[in-house]
């Protein structure tokens, strides 16, 4: 079996926000920020290793779109146990959305050619849009399931237990499909010492626009169908509320309604 | 004791050159003796050859040929002259009078054996009394000491002595008081049949035997009676004695050899440094999995332990009930190396694989993961132990070995190294940056090489909410004493403590090499940090990177400026206080006076020590990487600590180390639920800084 990882280098999501600033329309951190691996997609990554460690015989392959930086992401999901790594960098893939991020993967993914599934994060941490994975499996053509916490392995089809807001539902899927994984799962591996080691030993295959057979026009700011019209930091605040009532029971009751009157709970 | 003072006034009145006895009076076989003698000695050649073959599947131990001096002052005050084992008062007596019976009576007999066989017969005239009474004086000693051990063993509420008993102990102790007093028995036997009648000058020198034979004559039996008895006494006692000493390479005795040895295979550096793992990248196994990973040091010293449980007893993660204890550790080890050990041995002699051997897994299943998660490093049990055993570097290559060779992390600590790898920085979530605590305080300088000292601020004291202020308070004191200092700012990162403690060495050695090149390449000479870690791993472990700095905590700074009148404490913060040491500026770096020195000038403030201070104070519980983990057992530690800071009736504890503060602040509702009156906890640069400015320190 084949698996493939998408997986994203993202500036440091815990990053205060007080550390951002906005420079028409562009987000400007600041200096000292460390690019990291977008969390949602090493849950993804622990997905399809437990997919492999469960199915045998199995090929894990993790693809990124970015920049030269991005190279330690891909490093990151090789410790942790993937095979092979491929860093999709063109100067024509810079400034794109989700349309074109999902189309530049979908290419990789096919040039892979025996590919089984797809393993991406519910959504990157920094722009939280969630649309690549889908996006991905409608370029493919393939079957997708989203917000997933566990994925196993049915002959040829994923069993997939999606998260939703008051529950789960479990979903069979036919290979070749796609899955977005999401937090419930559980943490992702620590890497033992020597795949970190062997992950930095390996060298990462790099694709441009021409290893894919894309047109530059249509890849990056080019072929974006996606318009940023205009950005602004959120104001945030806090205002104190003191719960009046004689008793502890009065004060929870006076709590519950005053979350409730916030549209809290 | 009238009867020797007796002897001592009448003997030097009289006649005293004909002094004497026969030697081996009244024995038939004495050669008996050498034979028994020469099995002895076969049976502690192969005792001893039979512990040396396990100790050889060590690693090799370096550094052993280094520092001889201060290696053979540590084989003569720790080995010979026993002081830590001084450091329980009791036990120390205890130990002197038994140590010393032994050594006196063994040169008293093998003067017998020499006075007799070698035929030099200098056992006469005067020496014979003087030897007579020091000979039955540490008889005494020694049954004083077997009594106050006897006493502590049964008689003691449940002792730490019998938190890991065995048979041995019972026997060794009981055989003890058994020679000592046949000992006595024949003496008396022999007064009472020969010199009490014969020479009743003489007799008194044995004091004690003099004593009981002036009981026994009034019984009036026949002479040839009491040499029966003292026939068979003899006997008796010569096969305890050799019993016993047969015993000491099978039992917790062989301490007798094994201690002052280890002494002299003491560290030599800071007990605050970790080993490091040289050429770490060309490794294939990076800490210590399997029995023979330890150095044979680590495993010789296993065999030095006598049970005696000081360090559990001192353990903060064993008094908060959590799953360590350092002696039931090193025992534990001990059996497995006893178990394995000889296959180990074997296999490594027939080229086989000696990874295969063994059927359990050493850590995991023989130590447990959470028993080494819970270890402080703190050092406690290290600074007690009376054989020098060194259970933290033992326990750090196991932790070593769960973080790089099997990643087996507990998830918050996973985290907390996620953390230092991706953002150079412990504190998952902050919502600091390194300059936060800048605002408001007008310029900071920025270290650029023409200042003389680099002012470390560390993650804690620019990242975390409560740490913010201290750092405020000794900048602030730093620039009113006119130091000549900058910081680093946005360019600092972890220097790698935390990784280090937490078994990731690799990371740490990352983290290292990277600072100790930025602060060659800034010309740093000098350094104050904040957090006694940082002060640690720059003073101590940073030699190890070739990055050799000066290195000073602020408590030591302030203490210099306020005794050379740089800083004047002219306000008066009237509280009464307590002071907690931390680990790593206390015990493991014998800083104890410079904080203390601090509360003295600072006038109103009344310091009321804890009952466990100074080199005896109790961690925090945050230490050894525990600040990023889940704490497992009955209690956590700093709940325990915060009780002996309360009981003190304090009203504020102060301490000098990030850690201690947060660990206080979360400890101290707990222990006081009710807000009011309740103890706060503040590092003692903000008490100075309210004495120096007159104003209340900053406080979230």
């Amino acid at each position: 079996m084949h698996l493939v990882i998408c997986a994203k280098q993202i500036p440091d999501p815990e990053t205060p926000p007080s550390a951002f600033k906005i420079d028409s329309n562009a987000v400007v951190p600041a200096a000292g920020i460390s690019p990291v691996l977008s969390p949602f997609d090493a849950q993804a990554a622990e997905a399809a290793l437990r997919l492999k460690e469960s199915a045998g015989d199995t090929k894990v392959t993790v693809i990124s779109m970015g920049k030269e930086s991005a190279q330690a992401a891909i490093k990151q999901v090789l410790a942790m146990g993937a095979d092979e790594g491929v860093l999709l960098n063109d100067d024509a893939f810079e400034g794109g959305d989700s349309y074109t991020t999902a189309k530049v993967l979908a290419a990789a993914i096919r040039k892979l050619g025996d590919v089984d599934a797809v393993f991406c994060g519910r959504q990157a941490a920094d722009w939280d849009m969630g649309q690549v994975g889908l996006g991905i499996a409608e370029d493919l053509g393939w079957p997708c399931a989203i917000v997933a916490k566990d994925v196993q392995l049915d002959g040829s089809a994923l069993v997939v237990q999606r998260v939703l807001t008051d529950g789960f539902e479990t979903v069979k899927e036919p290979l070749p499909a796609v899955v977005t994984v999401s937090n419930e799962l559980g943490d992702p591996r620590y890497p033992k010492l020597q795949q970190i080691m062997q992950a930095a030993k390996k060298t990462v295959t790099t694709w441009g626009t021409g290893d894919l057979g894309l047109d530059a026009s249509g890849v990056g700011a080019a072929g974006s169908k996606l318009k940023l019209v205009g950005l602004a930091q959120p104001q945030s605040g806090g205002a104190v509320q003191i719960i009046e009532g004689e008793t502890p029971e009065e004060q929870a009751q006076g709590l519950v309604q005053a979350l409730r009157d916030a549209r809290i709970i | 004791m009238g009867a020797s003072v007796f002897g001592l006034v009448t003997a030097f009145e009289l006649d005293r050159t004909g002094a004497t006895r026969e030697i081996f009076f009244n024995v038939q076989q004495p050669w008996a003796v050498y034979v028994m003698l020469s099995v002895l000695t076969g049976l502690m050649v192969y005792g001893i050859g039979r512990h040396a073959t396990l100790w050889a599947i060590g690693q090799p131990t370096p550094g052993l040929r280094e520092q001889i001096t201060k290696r053979l002052t540590h084989f003569v005050r720790l080995g010979l002259a026993q002081e830590k084992i001084r450091r329980d008062r009791y036990a120390g007596i205890m130990h002197w009078c038994i140590f010393s019976s032994i050594v006196v009576l063994t040169f008293v007999t093998a003067q017998v054996a020499i006075d007799d066989d070698l035929g030099l017969h200098f056992l006469k005239g005067p020496y014979y009394l003087f030897f007579s009474f020091y000979g039955d004086l540490f008889g005494v000693v020694g049954l004083v000491g077997v009594g106050m051990a006897l006493y502590r063993r049964y008689f003691d509420d449940f002792h730490r002595i019998r938190w890991a008993e065995r048979l041995e102990d019972h026997l060794i102790i009981w055989g003890l008081g058994v020679i000592l007093l046949s000992g006595f028995a024949l003496e008396t036997l022999r007064i009472t049949a020969d010199e009490l009648h014969q020479h009743p000058d003489w007799a008194p020198w044995s004091f004690a035997s003099y004593g009981l034979a002036l009981g026994l004559d009034m019984f009036k039996f026949e002479e040839h009676q009491l040499l029966a008895a003292h026939t068979w006494v003899w006997w008796g006692h010569l096969v305890a004695a050799m019993g016993w000493l047969g015993l000491i390479v099978f039992t917790k005795l062989d301490h007798i050899f094994f201690a002052p040895i280890n002494a002299y295979l003491l560290r030599t550096d800071s007990p605050g440094r970790l080993t490091k793992i040289e050429n770490i990248e060309e490794r294939e196994v990076f800490g210590v999995g399997q029995i023979q990973d330890f150095t044979w040091k680590q495993l010789f010293e296993l065999d030095a332990c006598v049970r005696c449980g000081r360090c559990t007893a001192v353990c903060p993660a064993n008094i908060a009930g959590q799953p360590l204890s350092p002696m039931h550790l090193i025992q534990d080890l001990k059996l497995h190396l006893a178990d394995v050990g000889p296959a180990v041995q074997k296999a490594g002699h027939e080229g086989h694989d000696v990874r295969a051997v063994s059927p359990l897994a050493m850590v995991g299943e023989v130590i447990k993961d959470e028993t080494l998660w819970a270890c402080r490093t703190c050092g406690a049990c290290v600074q007690e132990c009376p054989v020098m055993i060194e259970h933290v570097p033992t326990i750090v290559d196991m932790r070593r070995y769960l973080v790089m060779d099997e990643a087996r992390v507990p998830a918050t600590a996973q985290a907390a190294l996620e953390n230092l790898e991706q953002r150079g920085h412990p504190w998952r979530g902050t919502t600091f940056t390194r300059t936060t605590w800048m605002e408001g305080l007008g310029d900071v300088p920025i270290f650029d090489g023409s200042q003389e000292y680099l002012y470390w601020v560390g993650c804690s004291g620019s990242l975390v909410e409560r740490n913010l202020p201290v750092t405020q308070s000794v900048f602030k004191l730093l620039r009113e004493a006119g130091t000549s200092f900058g910081v680093l700012g946005q360019e600092e990162t972890c220097n790698g403590d935390p990784a280090r403690r937490l078994g990731n060495e690799y990371l740490y050695q990352i983290l290292a090499q990277q600072l100790v090149e930025t602060f060659k390449s800034k010309n740093v000479q000098r350094v104050i940090t904040n957090c006694p870690h940082c002060f640690n791993t720059f003073k101590n472990e940073y030699p190890q990177f070739d990055g050799n700095f000066e290195v000073l905590h602020h408590t030591e700074f302030l203490a210099q400026a306020l005794q050379g009148g740089k800083l004047k404490a002219a306000h008066p913060v009237a509280s009464d206080v307590t002071y907690h040491d931390s680990c790593y500026l206390g015990r493991l770096n014998g800083v104890y006076d410079a904080p203390r020195q601090i509360l003295d000038f600072i006038p109103g403030t009344n310091v009321t020590e804890m009952k466990r201070n100074m080199s005896r104070g109790l961690c925090c519980g945050a230490g050894g990487g525990n600040m990023w983990q889940e704490e497992v057992g009955a209690r956590r530690v700093n709940h325990v600590r915060t009780e002996e800071a309360v009981e003190t009736g304090a009203t504020s504890v102060i301490s000098n180390c990030p850690f201690c503060i947060q660990m206080f602040e979360d400890g101290i509702p707990a222990v006081q639920p009710q807000e009011e009156g309740r103890m706060r906890a503040f590092d003692i640069a903000e008490l100075l800084d309210k004495a120096v400015f007159g104003e209340p320190a900053p406080r979230s």
